[in-house]
C-alpha cells in the first residue's frame, strides 16, 4: 500500500472466520478481504447464510461467542481491534461505530421511555439533552409530534417511527462507520423509502462510510457507490454498483440479479427479460 | 352468523377462565394481606397475649379464653401462632432477599458473559440443586448449629439455584437483543449494560421466582423446625408448632390444625401469585393458574 495513501475507515483482509458447535464447525467467512473509504456507500449483497452478518459483525468485534477468527485482520481507521484492550475497544466503537439493527422495535429498550434512550445515548459525549434539543433531533428524522413521541414506550410506537428513533439514536453520535443490518427489512414500501433516504442523507452530509447489507437489490442500485456479492462466505464478485448489476461477471450474481422483481431492474433489463 | 358462534363461545370461555384467574389472584392476595396485616399488628400490640404466659389448663380445647385453645405448658395456641407467623415469614423474607440479591448478581454475569463463566456457575448450581433440599438444609444445621442462621443459610441454598439459572437463561436472552448489541457498539460498559438494561428487562423473571423462593423458604423453614434444626424454643415458628402439634395430634388436633392451615393457606397464595405474575408477565404462556 503507499504510505500516503489514505486510510480506509474499514480494511478487511483475508479473514477467514468459523462457526463452531456440536454439529460441527460451519465456514462463515473465506479469506473475504474488502476496503471500504470515508465516505463511500457500499452495500453487501447475497443469500441468507452467505456471511453478510459476520462481516458486520467482525468490524465492531462483535461476533457471537460461538463464531472465530481463524485468519486475517480487520482494520478500523487502521486500529487492529484484536490487539486493543477492552477499554481500546469501547473508544474505538463509542467514537466510530454506529449501527442500525433489523428489528426497530428490538433495537429500543422496551423499559424506557424513548426521551431517557435519546439522553443515555448522548450524555456519555456531553450532547445537550434538554428537551429541545431532543425534540430537534427527532425532527430531524421527520418525526411528527416530537414532544409526544419523547414520552411514549418503544411498544407504543409503529415500526417505522421506531426505526426513525434507533436511526435519530446512531446519528447522534455522528459515527464514522456506519453499519446497517438490512435496516428496513421489515418495514413496508413506502416507508422503507423515506428512512434509507434519512440513512443515505446523514452519510452524504458527515461524510461517513455507509456498510448495508441488504437483500433490496433495487435500493442497492439506487443508493450505493459499490456492492459486494457474497456466496458461502466468500466474495464472488465486487465492484460498482451499476456495472455488477448491469454486467454481472460471476455466475453467482447473474442469478442473484435474476432474482430481483421486474420491477425493481433498470428499464433495459427489463426489456431483455420480456 | 353460525360461522361466527364457534369462536364467540371460546371467546366466552376465555373471558370466564381470566375472571376465575382474577378471582383467584385477589382471593390470594386478601389471604396473604390477612396473614401478614395480622402477625405485623401483633408485633405491635400484642392483643393475643403474650406468647410465653401459661393462660390456662394444659391442652385445653378451644373456648372463650383461649380461642385456639393451649398448648402443652398452658400458653394460648393464638398467640405463639401470631408469633410463629412473623417468625416464619421474617426469616424466609429475608432469606429470599439474600437469594435474590446473589442470584442476580451470578445469574445474569453468566447469561452476558456466556461461555466458561456461565458454564461455570450453571455446574456450580448444579452441584447445589443435586442435593435433596432438606439433607442440604440438615448438613447447613450441622454446620452452623441449629437456629435461625441455619435456617436463613439453609432457605438461601436451596432457592439460589433454581433462580440462578433463570435468572441467567432470562439474562442471555436479553443479552442477544439488538438494544444491547447497539449499545455495546456505542461503547458502554459491560457492568452498565447488565444494571441499565438487562437488569430491568429481567425484573418480572426475578419477580416470579422470589414468589416461588419464597413458598420453598416457607417449606424449608417449616421442615427444618420440624426437625428440630431451625428456630429453636422458646421462640416458635410455624414449622415448630406443627411438630409440637403432632406429638399430640390425638388428644389436641387444634395445636396442629391451626399452624398447619396457616402454612399451607400461605404457600398456596405466594404460588397462585407467582403464577399470575407470570402468566402477565408473559401473555404466551397459557398454563392454569391450579
Amino acid at each position: 500500500m503507499n504510505a500516503l495513501a489514505p486510510v480506509p475507515s474499514v480494511s478487511i483482509t483475508g479473514l477467514s472466520a468459523e462457526y463452531r458447535s456440536r454439529l460441527g464447525v460451519n465456514r462463515a467467512l473465506d479469506e473475504v478481504s474488502l476496503d471500504v473509504a470515508s465516505g463511500e456507500l457500499v452495500a453487501i449483497v447475497g443469500e441468507s447464510g452467505s456471511g453478510k452478518t459476520t462481516i458486520s459483525q467482525a468490524i465492531g468485534r462483535m461476533l457471537p461467542r460461538a463464531c472465530r477468527i481463524t485468519a486475517g485482520e480487520v482494520r478500523v481507521h487502521g486500529h487492529d481491534l484484536a490487539t486493543l484492550s477492552p477499554d481500546e475497544v469501547r473508544r474505538v466503537r463509542r467514537e466510530s461505530l454506529g449501527f442500525i439493527p433489523q428489528d426497530p422495535i428490538a433495537s429500543l429498550d422496551p423499559t424506557m421511555r424513548i426521551r431517557r434512550q435519546l439522553e443515555l445515548a448522548l450524555k456519555p459525549l456531553d450532547r445537550p439533552t434538554d428537551a429541545a434539543s431532543l425534540t430537534a433531533l427527532l425532527s430531524s428524522v421527520k418525526i411528527l409530534e416530537p414532544e409526544r413521541v419523547l414520552r411514549l414506550f418503544p411498544h407504543e410506537v409503529s415500526g417505522g417511527m421506531a426505526q426513525r428513533i434507533a436511526i435519530a439514536l446512531t446519528i447522534a453520535r455522528e459515527p464514522s462507520i456506519l453499519i446497517a443490518d438490512e435496516p428496513t427489512a421489515s418495514l413496508d414500501a413506502q416507508v422503507r423509502d423515506e428512512i434509507l433516504e434519512l440513512i443515505v442523507d446523514f452519510v452524504r452530509r458527515s461524510g461517513a462510510s455507509l456498510i448495508w447489507i441488504s437483500h433490496d437489490l433495487g435500493a442497492v442500485r439506487k443508493w450505493c457507490d459499490r456492492v459486494v456479492v457474497m456466496h458461502r462466505g466468500a466474495i464472488v464478485e465486487s465492484g460498482p454498483t451499476v456495472r455488477v448489476l448491469d454486467a454481472p461477471e460471476a455466475d453467482y450474481t447473474r442469478t442473484l440479479v435474476a432474482a430481483i422483481p421486474a420491477r425493481t431492474r433498470a428499464p433495459r433489463e427489463r426489456e431483455d427479460h420480456a | 352468523m353460525t360461522t361466527y358462534s364457534l369462536p364467540l363461545v371460546r371467546r366466552k370461555r376465555g373471558a370466564t377462565t381470566r375472571r376465575a384467574r382474577d378471582g383467584l389472584f385477589i382471593a390470594s392476595v386478601a389471604t396473604l394481606a390477612v396473614i401478614v396485616g395480622i402477625a405485623v399488628v401483633a408485633a405491635v400490640v400484642p392483643f393475643a397475649g403474650d406468647p410465653a404466659k401459661i393462660v390456662g389448663p394444659r391442652l385445653s380445647a378451644p373456648s372463650g379464653a383461649a380461642l385456639l385453645g393451649t398448648d402443652a405448658l398452658g400458653r394460648s395456641v393464638l398467640a405463639r401462632l401470631l408469633e410463629g407467623i412473623g417468625t416464619t415469614l421474617v426469616l424466609s423474607a429475608i432469606a429470599v432477599l439474600c437469594t435474590a440479591v446473589i442470584s442476580v448478581i451470578l445469574g445474569m454475569v453468566a447469561g452476558y458473559l456466556g461461555g466458561w463463566t456461565r458454564e461455570g456457575v450453571m455446574r456450580f448450581v448444579d452441584v447445589l440443586y443435586s442435593f435433596p433440599s432438606i439433607v442440604l438444609a440438615i448438613l447447613i444445621a450441622a454446620v452452623v448449629g441449629p437456629g435461625q442462621i441455619a435456617a436463613l443459610a439453609s432457605i438461601v441454598l436451596v432457592t439460589v439455584p433454581l433462580m440462578t439459572r433463570m435468572v441467567s437463561a432470562a439474562s442471555m436472552a436479553v443479552a442477544k437483543r439488538d438494544f444491547v448489541t447497539t449499545a455495546r457498539i456505542s461503547g458502554v460498559s459491560g457492568p452498565v449494560i447488565l444494571f441499565r438494561h438487562v437488569l430491568p428487562n429481567i425484573s418480572g423473571t426475578i419477580a416470579v421466582q422470589g414468589t416461588y423462593a419464597l413458598s420453598v423458604g416457607i417449606l424449608v423453614e417449616g421442615g427444618l423446625s420440624f426437625l428440630g434444626y431451625g428456630v429453636q424454643l422458646p421462640q416458635s415458628s410455624l414449622g415448630l408448632l406443627i411438630q409440637e402439634g403432632s406429638s399430640y395430634m390425638v388428644q389436641a388436633p387444634w395445636l396442629l390444625f391451626s399452624p398447619a392451615v396457616v402454612l399451607v393457606l400461605a404457600i398456596l397464595a405466594i404460588n397462585l401469585v407467582g403464577d399470575t405474575l407470570r402468566d402477565r408477565l408473559d401473555p404466551r404462556e397459557t398454563r392454569s393458574l391450579v
